[in-house]
């Protein structure tokens, strides 16, 4: 089949948005690894939604440049999530590199930090057990929580992103917020034997 | 004792109250101790969830990949191509080659034509072009593609036509045909020869079928997760097309 020429206006708009997807392609990156669970299915749901925003670039009307990138991107992650729900695969999720442990924390520090140690270490294990709690959140309440705390965009962005309504938005942060701030109560209540 | 204004204090902790509702919140908050514990616990586990969800970094191979790509689009001046010069050119061609090379070409295309339908289905519309009348969508391929596709709508079989859309494989742009079959939606991707000759045979991902086909005279290929008896029907359908 041969190719017709793309006009001038379509070649910018891509360009234009290829240098959109280049400027935010960590932030992509982040958000797709919080939804899928690993770094390659995430590698790869970025590169799909770069071909959509390069050739759908042209159909974009207003709004925030990211909200809108980060839209296409979330919704490639979550047609891989679709895909993988109907296969009955689950891909084993893959440790993030912040889940350290006392060695990890011993191996940081010079040896005359040990006090500082003991509290090093507890803010670890602290960390190790929110990043296990966010991961074992439904997706659409851990993109949320990406959007607002990693990315810092507005209940509009966010709403952009996620097509839906700001009021969405808002109960679903609160409601992401109760279920990590029950699941740190819990366990602290575990660990001072109460 | 909560604090009937929960849901003011979670707009004001996101900064979303604008400067008369924010002064008036914290003038609430100077006598609600409640309200004060519930933001201190918010910061808290903002804090945690920072530090917890560490940004990451995307990797090397995929920022190369997309450079690449958009690299292979036309340049804006020959000035700029210049300019940019043979060390580009140079990287680009070697990181293309790179990724090419790793797959083989009928691969590559059955890959991105299924990565075309998932996106699709994703998307808010798996059509740019909505109809249910063969004369809205081929008059819309029309300038899109060099050759408007044979449009035919099986409604009465059972196959409503939906719309169409334009899709990519590499660097072609190919007519996309959508059709619906009960819940099922189908991809009819209209191949050139250069495509054709790389399409292969049937494959499977996912659940999915992408199976290789002819729309009346021109070699195409279909998309779905519909079973393989309801496939076959539908392909004869498409075989018959005039």
């Amino acid at each position: 089949m041969p190719v017709l020429p793309r006009s001038n206006a379509a070649t910018h708009a891509s360009a234009a948005a290829g240098e959109l997807v280049l400027r935010h392609l960590d932030a992509a990156y982040t958000l797709a690894r919080w939804l899928l669970g690993n770094g390659q299915d995430a590698a790869d749901a970025v590169h799909d939604a770069f071909l959509r925003a390069t050739t759908s670039a042209g159909i974009r009307d207003g709004g925030n440049p990211r909200a809108w990138w980060l839209a296409i991107v979330r919704n490639c992650c979550f047609a891989r999530l679709a895909a993988r729900g109907r296969d009955g695969c689950n891909v084993a999720l893959d440790q993030v590199a912040h889940e350290h442990g006392r060695e990890a924390a011993e191996a940081w520090l010079p040896m005359a930090d040990a006090d500082a140690l003991e509290e090093r270490i507890d803010t670890l294990q602290r960390s190790a057990l929110l990043a296990r709690h966010l991961r074992s959140l439904p997706p659409e309440f851990r993109e949320v929580l990406v959007l607002r705390e990693l990315e810092e965009l507005s209940y509009r962005e966010i709403a952009d992103v996620l097509q839906r309504p700001i009021g969405t938005v808002m109960s679903r942060l609160a409601r992401a917020r109760a279920m990590l701030q029950q699941a740190v109560n819990a366990a602290q209540e575990v660990e001072h034997g109460m | 004792m909560e604090c009937n204004r929960a849901t003011e204090r979670s707009l004001y902790f996101d900064g979303e109250l604008d400067g008369a509702d924010e002064r008036a919140f914290e003038r609430h908050l100077e006598g609600c101790a409640g309200c004060r514990a519930e933001l201190a616990a918010l910061e808290s586990l903002r804090g945690g969830v920072r530090a917890a969800m560490p940004r990451e970094q995307a990797p090397a191979a995929l920022r190369a990949r997309i450079e690449a790509r958009l690299r292979r689009r036309p340049a804006p001046a020959w000035q700029a191509l210049a300019a940019a010069g043979v060390l580009a050119f140079v990287a680009g061609s070697a990181a293309t080659a790179w990724w090419t090379a790793r797959e083989a070409p009928e691969q590559r295309l059955a890959r991105e034509l299924f990565a075309g339908h998932w996106r699709a289905l994703a998307a808010a519309s798996p059509v740019d072009v909505v109809s249910s009348d063969r004369h809205t969508v081929k008059p819309w391929f029309a300038g899109k593609v060099a050759q408007s596709p044979l449009v035919q709508d099986f409604a009465a079989q059972g196959f409503p036509l939906v719309g169409g859309r334009i899709d990519y494989a590499g660097d072609a742009r190919m007519p996309v045909l959508v059709y619906r079959h009960g819940q099922h939606v189908i991809d009819v991707f209209v191949l050139g020869d250069d495509e054709a000759g790389a399409i292969g045979g049937t494959r499977r991902s996912r659940g999915y079928v992408l199976v290789p086909t002819r729309l009346g005279s021109q070699p195409a290929a279909l998309v779905s997760d519909m079973d393989d008896a309801e496939l076959a029907r539908f392909e004869q359908l498409l075989e018959a097309a005039r």
